[in-house]
């Protein structure tokens, strides 16, 4: 019952949040570090090809090599080069799309609206859909409804993405001729070929975003459903709900005040952690048969075309959302969770 | 066999009109995959106002199930009431909507169970879930629902009450949390408080404070107690009267001193032997029979020494009257036509032995 002083656990809190935001630093170093290594030890292919011509041409392809990569700049210690890449990586600086013809930051700020103009709403439509059908079957459990949503979820855990969308495509676009076929990203662009407001939101636009939308969200939706209603039905059993209802707390207060919110603290964790990671690896196949220019097509045809500084750009913007979204979880456990010790002596 | 009516028994017998709860032939039973639960299977009872009626029986007789049904706080389904009324204050619960039974759950009916540790919700204070039940059953409006939290967390003993609103369940020990679920239960002047195994999860210097409070507390509030335990040492302490239940069905009941003077089911005189202090510290051999397939007869009759070819048939025996107008016994020995005689050495043992 020993109560510490509130600027002691003020303190503890702060020493915590900087603690977190230390670590999520540590970790963009570790992975920095690993794609640096990685890269030495790729084959770079247009070096591949500069020596393949100079010797095709009668050339010494060792002297070649030399002026191609003393132009590039690359040249020096293992170690300057390792410095001088995490000064770029830093400051912006990501280095040349060589399929694109553009610096690669410029392709992905490019590629990133497409790649948001989708998976957003999926997000907040398998966020709040999964969330609530999950809190509704574990109140229902074993009810008619409850078995219809544990058989949706587990098509759509089942269904692969790729396969969805094209049949929905066959049937929406071809067979019914609701939606476009083709993706068209001039609908949502000004002449300048800019993304316009007006554009993003216009009918045109929407209507040929429904389909990747729906495939993203039925892959998404269905684990989030689950995880809720496991969490959910932990708490409906809990000792304190039945103190609640003892204490004559109504039905809708209980599943507000005594189920949703301890039950939010598991289900921050999954929200920011498996839920970014199912968009970004959904969307790769998404955005391929769908046609759409985002991230995913774009890291996709980077690969394809071994465009090395591309690869690991669009690789990047993942996995620092993914930091980030960690980071964002650890912090709001802070202010979720009243029992997490803040680091020492508990 | 003390048969000659004692002060107390005239007692109770004048009170019999200020019958509070009266349940009557509670059927319970849960649907499960396995199939159906025999949780309760036929109760009475009645509890009389500002007395404490202690309902004992080992984990899986339906004690907690009988005390859950009185405001059906389980979860429906699996669980339904399947027979029977509980009459409070002349209003039959079985019969009243969800809605209705909200104006007496906290309110006129209050609960304390038996694991203060999960009782309360880990991500609110403990002042906001005192704060919760004082907002639902008074009309208290801004800094007075304050002070009565304040007061309710006082008297119910913790310490300088203002410095620990903001305290959540995790800082505090168990018995402060079955105090701080005693404030909760306080909130609404109930007139019937059922403490289900309060003390069973506290250690046992822990358990006599706890004890002590619902003592006090219910001599301040007059408020009647159901109080179910597994307890006897308990029961010689705080009940008035007491209720023995085995497998779903009521074995025997009795005013607390004749009980423990003369158990007249063998039932009852196995768990007082199992008393420290009795002789015997074995137990009762043998397990409850199967609640999803009661045996025919009395239930107890599978684990009883004085076990006759007639208990194991038909239902379980009514409940004859033994001696003074409290005391039933749900046993084929004593019935009219029964022979006590069957029962020497079995009943007597315990009584007879220690007095």
């Amino acid at each position: 019952m020993q109560q510490p002083q509130w600027w002691w656990c003020a303190v503890k809190k702060w020493g915590y949040l900087v603690s977190r935001l230390l670590w999520a630093g540590v970790a963009t170093w570790v992975i920095l570090t690993i794609t640096f290594v990685l890269m030495e030890f790729t084959p770079n292919a247009q070096y591949a090809q500069l020596q393949f011509s100079a010797a095709q041409s009668g050339g010494d392809p060792e002297q070649a090599l030399e002026t191609a990569k003393r132009l590039r700049g690359d040249t020096g210690t293992l170690w300057a080069q390792y410095t001088e890449f995490l000064s770029n990586i830093v400051s912006g600086n990501w280095g040349w799309s060589t399929y694109r013809s553009q610096p690669v930051t410029e392709a992905l700020a490019t590629a990133i609206p497409w790649s948001m103009m989708y998976g957003v709403p999926s997000l907040i439509i398998s966020t709040v859909l999964g969330m609530t059908i999950g809190l509704y079957s574990a109140l229902n459990q074993y009810s008619r409804e409850d078995y219809a949503a544990t058989l949706f979820a587990f098509m759509g855990i089942s269904i692969p993405n790729f396969w969805f969308a094209i049949i929905l495509l066959v049937f929406f676009g071809t067979v019914l001729n609701w939606v476009p076929i083709l993706f068209d990203t001039g609908v949502a662009q000004n002449a300048a070929g800019n993304l316009t407001l007006g554009g993003v939101f216009s009918l045109a636009n929407l209507r040929q975003l429904i389909l990747p939308v729906v495939v993203l969200t039925t892959g998404s939706i269905a684990s989030l459903m689950r995880y809720s209603r496991a969490e959910a039905l932990e708490y409906v059993e809990a000792d304190f709900v039945k103190t609640a209802r003892a204490k004559g707390v109504s039905d809708r207060m209980i599943v507000l005040k005594h189920i949703l919110r301890p039950a939010s603290i598991p289900l921050a964790t999954l929200l920011v952690g498996d839920l970014l990671g199912i968009i970004f690896v959904g969307s790769y196949l998404v955005e391929v048969v769908f046609g759409i220019p985002g991230l995913g097509t774009l890291s996709y045809n980077a690969i394809i075309n071994q465009d090395t500084a591309l690869v690991f750009g669009t690789i990047f913007v993942p996995t620092f959302i993914a930091i980030v979204g960690n980071l964002a979880q650890d912090l709001s456990y802070a202010y979720l969770d009243p029992r997490i010790s803040f680091g020492d002596d508990e | 066999m003390s048969t000659q009516t004692t002060p107390d028994a005239t007692d109770a017998a004048s009170r019999n009109d200020d019958v509070l709860l009266s349940v009557e032939d509670l059927v319970v039973q849960f649907d499960t995959d396995g199939g159906t639960v025999h949780a309760v299977d036929g109760v009475s009872f009645d509890v009389r106002e500002g007395e404490t009626l202690c309902i004992v029986g080992e984990s899986g007789s339906g004690k907690t199930i009988s005390c859950e049904a009185i405001t059906r706080l389980f979860r429906s389904p699996p669980g339904f009431i399947r027979g029977g009324s509980v009459e409070f204050d002349g209003t039959d619960l079985t019969s009243c909507s969800d809605d209705r039974l909200k104006e007496y759950r906290g309110n006129r009916i209050a609960h304390v169970f038996q694991n203060p540790q999960g009782a309360l919700n880990p991500v609110y204070t403990i002042g906001n879930q005192v704060r919760e039940a004082v907002e639902l059953h008074t009309d208290l409006e801004g800094s007075a629902i304050r002070d009565r939290v304040v007061d309710l967390l006082g008297e119910v003993g913790i310490p300088e009450p203002v410095t620990h609103l903001g305290d959540y369940p995790h800082e505090l020990s168990g018995g402060m949390k079955q105090r701080v679920v005693i404030a909760m239960a306080l909130a609404g002047e109930p007139d019937l408080l059922i403490a289900d195994e309060p003390t069973t999860a506290l250690d046992v210097t822990i358990q006599k404070q706890i004890l002590d409070l619902l003592n006090d507390v219910q001599e301040r509030h007059d408020m009647s107690v159901i109080f179910v335990t597994h307890d006897l040492g308990v029961v010689a302490q705080i009940a008035d009267r007491v209720l023995v239940m085995y497998a779903g069905k009521v074995m025997e009941r009795d005013d607390v001193f004749d009980l423990f003077e003369s158990p007249e089911h063998p039932y009852t005189a196995a768990l007082l032997d199992c008393l420290p202090g009795s002789g015997g510290l074995e137990g009762i051999p043998g397990d409850l029979p199967d609640p999803f397939n009661p045996p025919a007869g009395c239930r107890f009759a599978e684990r009883c020494p004085a076990v006759t070819e007639e208990c194991i048939e038909g239902d379980q025996p009514p409940e004859y009257p033994v001696g003074s107008d409290d005391h039933t016994v749900s046993c084929v020995h004593h019935a009219p036509d029964g022979d006590p005689g069957e029962l020497d050495g079995v009943t007597g043992a315990i009584g007879g032995d220690e007095s």
